[in-house]
């Protein structure tokens, strides 16, 4: 608490290579989280909280994928940034319910699912390191 | 747990978690750009409606985006966006619902309307049944949405100006019936007018609405609709409206 935001320090948990130089000390995003695809501006930096979890997103390439949730297609994600409210998202996207998930896309392209949001906790939306890009 | 119901909530110990998220806390030291950004200024709804195939979904997505994409409709559909503008200096993050799917009148839930700041009623000007139903959405805003709801009219499709049924003056007419309805025109397929639609619209709320309720105007939770009834609910026959002569 006292020391200030190192730049390099991992924090307590371990984490996947590379994730150092995008969570800061706090474990907050250091860099701006943008889509991979269009470069909309998902969050700025800091507005969200490093987060492991593993979660189950379906393969961006195949839409289809979305409809049949038990199909396996798709990836168990590890690495997520964590928000409590959907207003602290710069500009995101979200789909109708699959079950009690809503998968989040990009607001602009629509390209996804990027991140995940169970319908039971009001209060976590993620957003997964892997399928987005960090400036 | 509707939209909205957060609206005394300011500031109060309460929202802890949210306020964490967005505001800054101001004993902390850190001087880099890494401290929790600011959060928005204000938070609005936006609720896009009108009749099946007038480019409801069109709107939204070109609504600052340049990958148009008539082909690739996602399969699950998207519910809505949230999406930030920066208007006369302050930041506003808009919640911008697209009612596709949803386009039998009774079928949107009043909750939609409820909580809307502000509404885009779009048609098509390239047919006229999107146009005469216009009647008929009216009656729901009047039912359902509140009565400080901006209301902007889109004739949609003015890159098919060829098929043309509607004119521009039946649209002007149209809303110049209805006190405080903004009229125009635009193209989603071209990105005519898009961002302006959106910009205008989110000026006029924000000229309207007093300072003290614009924060945390909307609450966190996502609405949840109810089904669509298979059957819509009985509806009066469309009249022929404002048929220039």
């Amino acid at each position: 608490m006292a020391a200030s935001c190192a730049e390099m320090e991992p924090a307590a948990a371990p984490r996947s290579p590379g994730t150092g130089e995008l969570v800061c000390a706090r474990g907050r995003n250091r860099k701006a989280v943008l889509c991979q695809r269009c470069g909309s501006r998902v969050l700025l930096p800091g507005a969200a909280t490093f987060a492991r979890r593993e979660l189950f997103l379906p393969s961006m390439k195949k839409k289809t994928a979305l409809l049949a949730s038990s199909s396996p297609d798709g990836d168990v994600l590890q690495d997520h940034w964590l928000v409590d409210d959907m207003f602290s998202f710069e500009n995101i996207g979200f789909t109708k319910d699959v079950g009690n998930i809503k998968f989040l896309i990009c607001a602009d392209c629509e390209v996804g699912p990027i991140g995940w949001h169970c319908l039971d906790d009001k209060k976590s939306f993620y957003i997964a390191l892997d399928r987005v890009s960090h400036e | 747990m509707e939209p909205g119901s957060g609206l005394q909530r300011r500031g109060g110990g309460g929202g802890a978690g949210r306020e964490l998220a967005a505001g800054g806390s101001p004993a902390l030291p850190s001087r880099r750009r890494k401290q929790p950004p600011r959060p928005a200024d204000f938070k609005l709804q936006v609720i896009i409606i009108g009749s099946r195939g007038v480019g409801k979904t069109s709107l939204m997505e070109r609504f600052t985006d340049d990958t148009f994409c008539e082909a690739c409709k996602s399969t699950v559909g998207v519910d809505f966006k949230i999406k930030t503008v920066e208007l006369r200096g302050k930041k506003i993050r808009l919640q911008i619902w697209d009612t596709a799917g949803q386009e039998r009148f009774n079928s949107i839930t009043s909750a939609y309307y409820r909580s809307a700041k502000g509404i885009i009623l779009v048609y098509d000007i390239t047919k006229k049944e999107t146009f005469e139903d216009l009647p008929k959405w009216m009656k729901m805003i009047d039912k359902y949405a509140s009565e400080d709801a901006e209301l902007l009219l889109v004739g949609n499709k003015l890159d098919c100006e060829v098929d043309r049924e509607i004119t521009r003056q039946q649209g002007e007419k149209f809303a110049q019936q209805i006190t405080g309805m903004r009229f125009c025109e635009a193209s989603a397929k071209d990105n005519f007018n898009v961002d302006e639609i959106f910009l205008k619209l989110v000026d006029d709320i924000l000229k309207k609405m007093p300072l003290a309720v614009m924060r945390n105007e909307l609450s966190n939770s996502i609405l949840s609709l109810q089904p669509e009834p298979e059957i819509p609910p009985e509806l009066p026959p469309p009249r022929p409206h404002v048929r220039c002569c």
